[in-house]
């Protein structure tokens, strides 16, 4: 054995505890998902199965009211995440480029915003969509899910701009650029890896959320996916464990691959950041 | 191409005071260096110019057009960046057709220009590339060319040879003169580094804390400088400085050191009997003497540089450096004698600073 792989497996060794914790509600997940019914709870438990019972899916798609519930939760997250990065642009930009006074102040106001749990707001807010004959609209979810995720987006995008150098504006305007096409041509291309990051960590923020949607969307049609997933199992006599798991494999599973795909924006974003 | 005016300008950051009424004339076609140590507001003077910092007070007119609230992009200059601030995601054609596309000049003159430019900075190869794919001269001309094909009335330097190894710097700073000999466009170049700044300069403007200290031809500023600071600032290694007082015997007039080292001067110098000076000798002027020329001095360290031996000997208890270009061996602890002309010595009063 070189000492390299010696090194390598040691590595592997200490961070084997973690790795357990972190996959082994993956697996009991895809087990559980692929299982036919009668082997949910044989004891003791093990790891194989007769069949894959690829059909699982299938049924729970009809059951569960999956398509809907995915749509609901693809307009919520898609929606509040090009909101908010839209918005936080600018706010960004004028944070990493312009000094004016109060500027500490307002970045320690986006980082303490971060403190706070949603649990804490849930009330206030209910009231606030009450209020603004909001709830049980999937709009409320936008409109929260924009504010919550801002300050994040605000505080990311700003450290990216902050990278870019100040010269290729500047020259550009020597070149003859008004401001607006500068931004255009020169700062806005040099940000789309972040732009694109952030806009990962927004996504899946939104569509991982639970509380403030379990709260704020009282029908079942306008459900996004995680609340969809809870109502299979919350207050049932006969909970469907091999459908709720193929659900939440539908629901984690694309997304996953999906982001894991865009991660070499965040490579290339560090590569061009390096250009001078 | 024209000339350029900066009268009475000032620089606040807030509260701090940057450029204390900065004077300085620039005829067209002319090369002027901007030098003096970091921080002394070169950068800041360029960019004021340039449009990327409001001027404070004072004006600035280029040609008989006053400047001072024209944008950036309407001051008819280029400039080239001290990291060259090339556009990453841009070819290199792209990088120096910019400006012209902005302009909405027709696809083929842009190309014509671009081709035209690439040709006299040697990019043609390279003209497809990315900016990430080239070598930092490579990058540097790049900056060059877009700053070239703009027909501009000013080209303004911020210490765009900064970023290159001490041989490419070399080649860059001929080729940059030899660029201005060609095209004759009014230059305003700033660097710290005193010998690009001889090298190239038709004048020198030197700085320090946000004021002039002299204006002046390369050759006037090496021979005639105004005060202490121009005298130390300028030439490489830099000038030999011994305080003492004025005073005269049956030879002539002298500086008498601390120690009582007698240092020739003029006698048609204007320096006051009893006044403290500071005599400056510059290291090419200190010549190996023999007799009773000159005055003592012990050798402590012997740096030959090829061309030169650098001899750094202690004369009345300060160190000071002479270039010698015999061969003959000298060891340190040796006691030799310096001798330098009395035409070649600078003075200086020593609480003003001033040359006398
Ligand atoms: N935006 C700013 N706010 C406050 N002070 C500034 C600002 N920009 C520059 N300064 C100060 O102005 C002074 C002059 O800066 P400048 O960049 O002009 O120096 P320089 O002569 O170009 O130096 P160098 O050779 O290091 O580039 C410095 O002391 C700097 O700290
Ligand atoms: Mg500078």
């Amino acid at each position: 054995m070189t000492p390299k792989l010696k090194k390598s497996l040691l590595y592997w060794l200490l961070l084997s505890p973690l790795c357990v914790v972190i996959l082994l509600p993956f697996g009991i997940m895809f087990v559980t998902a692929l299982r036919p019914r009668d082997e949910l709870f044989v004891y003791p438990p093990t790891w194989t199965f007769s069949e894959f019972r690829w059909e699982n899916f299938a049924e729970m798609w009809v059951k569960t009211n999956f398509g809907g519930a995915l749509l609901n939760s693809l307009y919520v997250s898609l929606t509040s995440t090009i909101i908010a990065i839209v918005l936080s642009i600018p706010a960004a930009y004028a944070l990493s480029r312009y000094r004016f006074s109060g500027k500490g102040l307002y970045r320690n106001f986006l980082l303490m915003t971060q403190m706070m749990s949603p649990i804490v707001l849930v009330l206030g807010l209910f009231r606030l969509m009450v209020h603004l004959n909001l709830v049980n609209s999937l709009n409320s979810l936008v409109v929260t899910y924009v504010a919550f995720n801002m300050a994040f987006t605000i505080w990311m995008l700003q450290s990216y701009f902050n990278t870019i150098p100040r010269e290729l504006e500047e020259a550009s305007w020597i070149d003859g650029a008004t401001s607006f096409t500068s931004l255009v041509k020169i700062f806005l291309p040099l940000a789309v890896p972040a732009m694109v990051v952030t806009a990962i960590f927004t996504f899946i923020n939104s569509w991982n959320e639970f509380v403030l949607a379990l709260t704020l969307i009282r029908s079942q049609n306008d459900y996004t996916l995680p609340v969809q997933i809870f109502s299979q199992v919350a207050g049932r006599y006969q909970v469907e464990w091999h459908h709720v798991m193929a659900a939440t494999v539908l629901a984690t599973v694309p997304v996953a691959i999906v982001f894991s795909w865009l991660q070499r924006y965040l490579i290339r974003g560090m590569a061009l950041g390096a250009v001078k | 191409m024209a000339s350029v005016t900066i009268s009475g300008v000032e620089k606040w950051f807030g509260t701090l005071q940057i450029l204390h009424g900065i004077d300085i004339d620039i005829e067209d076609q002319e090369f002027v260096v901007l030098v003096g140590p970091s921080g002394c507001g070169k950068s800041t003077l360029l960019r004021m110019i340039a449009g990327l910092e409001s001027i404070s007070d004072g004006e600035i007119s280029i040609g008989t057009r006053m400047i001072n609230d024209v944008p950036a992009r309407d001051r008819d200059i280029a400039m080239v960046f001290q990291n060259y601030a090339l556009y990453p995601h841009m070819s290199v054609f792209d990088n120096i057709g910019f400006s012209l596309k902005l302009r909405k000049r027709s696809k083929q003159e842009i190309s014509e220009k671009i081709n035209e430019a690439a040709e006299i900075l040697d990019l043609t190869p390279y003209l497809e590339r990315s900016p990430r794919q080239l070598s930092g001269g490579q990058r540097q001309r790049v900056a060059m060319g877009r700053a070239l094909v703009r027909d501009a009335q000013v080209f303004l330097f911020d210490e765009p040879l900064s970023n290159l190894d001490a041989k490419l710097r070399v080649v860059m700073r001929t080729e940059i003169k030899a660029l201005h000999q060609r095209l004759k466009t009014t230059s305003v170049y700033v660097t710290h580094d005193q010998i690009e700044a001889m090298t190239m300069a038709d004048r020198i403007v030197v700085m320090n804390k946000g004021r002039v200290e002299q204006t002046g031809t390369p050759m006037d500023l090496y021979d005639f400088p105004a005060n202490l600071f121009v005298a130390d600032f300028i030439g490489s290694p830099s000038m030999n400085f011994i305080e003492g007082i004025v005073a005269a015997d049956n030879e002539g007039p002298f500086v008498m050191a601390k120690d009582r080292t007698r240092l020739a001067i003029s006698r048609e110098s204007s320096a006051a009997l009893g006044q403290k000076v500071v005599y400056g000798a510059r290291p090419e002027h200190l010549v190996l003497a023999s007799g009773n020329e000159g005055f003592d001095a012990t050798i402590e360290v012997i740096e030959p540089t090829g061309p030169n031996i650098q001899i750094f000997a202690d004369v009345a208890g300060q160190r000071i450096c002479a270039l010698s270009t015999e061969r003959r061996t000298h060891k340190p602890g040796q006691r030799i004698r310096l001798h330098c002309p009395e035409t070649s010595v600078h003075l200086f009063d020593a609480s003003s600073g001033a040359r006398i």
